[in-house]
């Protein structure tokens, strides 16, 4: 029996949701865990680094969105035009510091169940703050989700786990789906760097900025580092500068990062760098719960539902694939057939 | 005389609440009776009420100006719109500098650039040059800001360096966002390396383009989004306003 997303992630205390891109169903998503969470009398708390259950999409106005309906007890961290305008009862717990465009985020316990639109603090450390104090008012589970494709709330620094939603929105081609699916997975699941090799500390801001030249004179500096290790942000740019710079010297170099979300790629996935000398790894990993497909992109095309998990099943393997909104999903069929 | 109801406003022209709009656009149709006949029934289709052409003219061969009237019949709710974040009102030049002298007490350091392939810096240039537009000087022009504009098609990470190197208050950033997924990705791009950085709590993040509306900034991870009919005097209102209430909550 496949088994539902609420149970694949049940142990995880705090639960990104995070999308490859704008409309690839991570709302959908986020509204099947609730329905299911609901079902098991799980009490949750809800937050939003960008903006949820809004009723039109605020690029596309012609695109409609997902309501978020939550239960009566939910725990909730919105902003105070956002929690007034749902017309919910509820008990005020927190009214923090936090200012987003919207209005100011508060933390509030539902005291009856309806839709509301969630927006709560955009940066991460604000978003494990409101998360953690939802937790400590009684929340057994907090849900996060994402914005556009925005990562940052999946770092370890934030979340305990991760569900990634992709979808026909990135492609006419389902086999650039498939590939740009793949290497979102392969950077979330980026191998964790061995101990034991010398590792040549980058200063701030280095791996920003460096051109191919600066390269070349910290290579040529240090002929015996393997590894280097990058405090912050590692930008695309660099790698492929370094690459460069490693190849006409005939070196395998490893470039080590403190988690996934600090890797900016553009082109290139993580398993074409390793292929070609350059190893990403991390210091701490993600934990990919699921992963989770929309095969409809909103005014344009729809993919094969079943083709397109299928295709990913093979490459991606051990990490299981929804689509909630399928009628194979359990989740609906229970829903369908339900008390 | 009649009040105004606060939460049912609409438009006027002669007295209050009479629902009286103006409107003008252009058909690609010849200058004609038929013209006249399809722009009626477009205002109609509109939602608009006994709408009238006052005024219609040839444009040049195939193509006819507009000038309308037409009675609007919805309101908006402005009680509802007044609340945390859409209530600021726009300070002056001198009410500005006067403020950050008084609640921040440095210059502000702001750091503009138009990133990753848009070449578009108007926008960036109206914000930040001593030159602004309109009459309103840019930012650069204010004794509390210390400004730095990179230009355009500047990479994020380059953009984020220079903000940290100076210890920016504020990265404003333009961007003409489209449908496509490349413009809005340069955006959030920006956001996510502020936070792998570490500089996330630290910096406000602004956002600016032609579509860019309060709630695409939020999505988008910016702490407020600008766009068309921003004056330099708007987006300096918020950041005073913004990191005067950032002093205060890490004073208190």
């Amino acid at each position: 029996v496949t088994p539902l997303l609420s149970e694949l992630t049940a142990s995880t205390k705090r639960l990104a949701l995070v999308g490859l891109a704008k409309n690839t169903g991570k709302t959908v998503a986020l509204a099947a865990l609730l329905r299911e969470l609901e079902a098991r009398g799980r009490r949750v708390g809800v937050t939003s680094v960008g903006r949820d259950g809004e009723e039109r999409d605020a690029i596309d106005f012609r695109i409609e969105k997902p309501r978020i309906e939550l239960a009566g007890g939910s725990l909730v961290a919105t902003t105070d035009v956002l929690l007034r305008a749902s017309t919910l009862p509820h008990e005020l717990l927190e009214q923090t510091d936090i200012r987003t465009p919207l209005g100011r985020v508060l933390i509030a316990r539902l005291r009856g169940p309806g839709a509301i639109e969630v927006a709560g603090p955009s940066g991460a450390a604000d978003v494990r703050a409101v998360s953690d104090a939802m937790l400590s008012y009684g929340a057994e589970q907090v849900l996060i989700d994402g914005a556009i494709d925005r990562r940052a709330a999946s770092s370890p620094d934030v979340a305990d786990g991760l569900v990634m939603s992709t979808g026909a929105v990135l492609s006419r081609n389902i086999e650039e789906v498939v590939r740009q699916t793949v290497e979102a997975v392969e950077l979330v699941r980026l191998p964790l760097a061995e101990n034991g090799f010398q590792a040549l500390r980058l200063a701030p801001r280095f791996a920003l900025t460096a051109e191919g030249e600066q390269l070349a004179a910290l290579l040529d500096a240090h002929p015996d580092a393997r590894r280097l290790e990058v405090a912050g942000a590692l930008p695309d740019r660099f790698l492929r500068e370094l690459l460069h710079a490693a190849r006409r010297r005939h070196r395998e170099l490893g470039v080590v990062v403190s988690d996934p979300t600090k890797v900016f790629l553009s082109q290139r996935g993580p398993a074409w760098y390793a292929a070609q000398g350059i190893a990403i790894q991390t210091r701490c990993s993600i934990d990919l719960k699921a992963i989770t497909v929309n095969p409809v992109a909103p005014q344009s095309h729809d993919l094969d539902s079943a083709q397109l998990r299928a295709l990913l099943a093979e490459t991606i393997g051990d990490v299981p694939i929804f689509d909630v909104l399928d009628t194979d999903y359990a989740g609906t069929r229970s829903l369908a057939t339900g008390p | 005389m009649r009040s105004v109801d606060l939460k049912a406003v609409r438009p006027y022209a002669d007295h209050l609440d009479d629902g009286l709009v103006q409107l003008s656009f252009t058909l690609p149709v010849p200058y004609s009776l038929a013209a006249r006949k399809a722009a009626l029934e477009l205002a109609g289709r509109m939602g608009f009420e006994e709408p009238e052409v006052v005024h219609y003219e040839q444009l040049t061969d195939g193509y006819t100006y507009f000038v309308m009237y037409g009675r609007c019949t919805q309101t908006v709710d402005f009680t509802s719109l007044q609340g945390e974040g859409f209530d600021i009102e726009y300070m002056g030049e001198d009410e500005i500098e006067r403020f950050a002298a008084e609640h921040v007490g440095r210059p502000i350091v702001v750091v503009g650039a138009s990133t990753g392939s848009d070449t578009h810096s108007v926008g960036i240039d109206a914000m930040l040059n001593l030159k602004g537009y309109h009459g309103h000087h840019g930012l650069e022009g204010y004794r509390s800001f210390k400004t730095y504009n990179l230009g355009s098609q500047v990479p994020n990470g380059v953009l984020l360096a220079k903000a940290i190197e100076v210890g920016a208050d504020a990265i404003l950033v333009s961007q003409t966002v489209t449908q496509q997924n490349l413009h809005v990705h340069n955006l959030t791009e920006l956001v996510e390396m502020v936070e792998a950085e570490g500089k996330r709590r630290e910096m406000i993040l602004a956002c600016g383009g032609p579509r860019v509306t309060n709630e695409l900034a939020k999505e988008l991870g910016y702490d407020a989004g600008f766009s068309k009919g921003t004056y330099p005097n708007h987006l300096a209102t918020f950041l005073v306003r913004e990191l005067a209430a950032r002093v205060g909550a890490s004073a208190a």
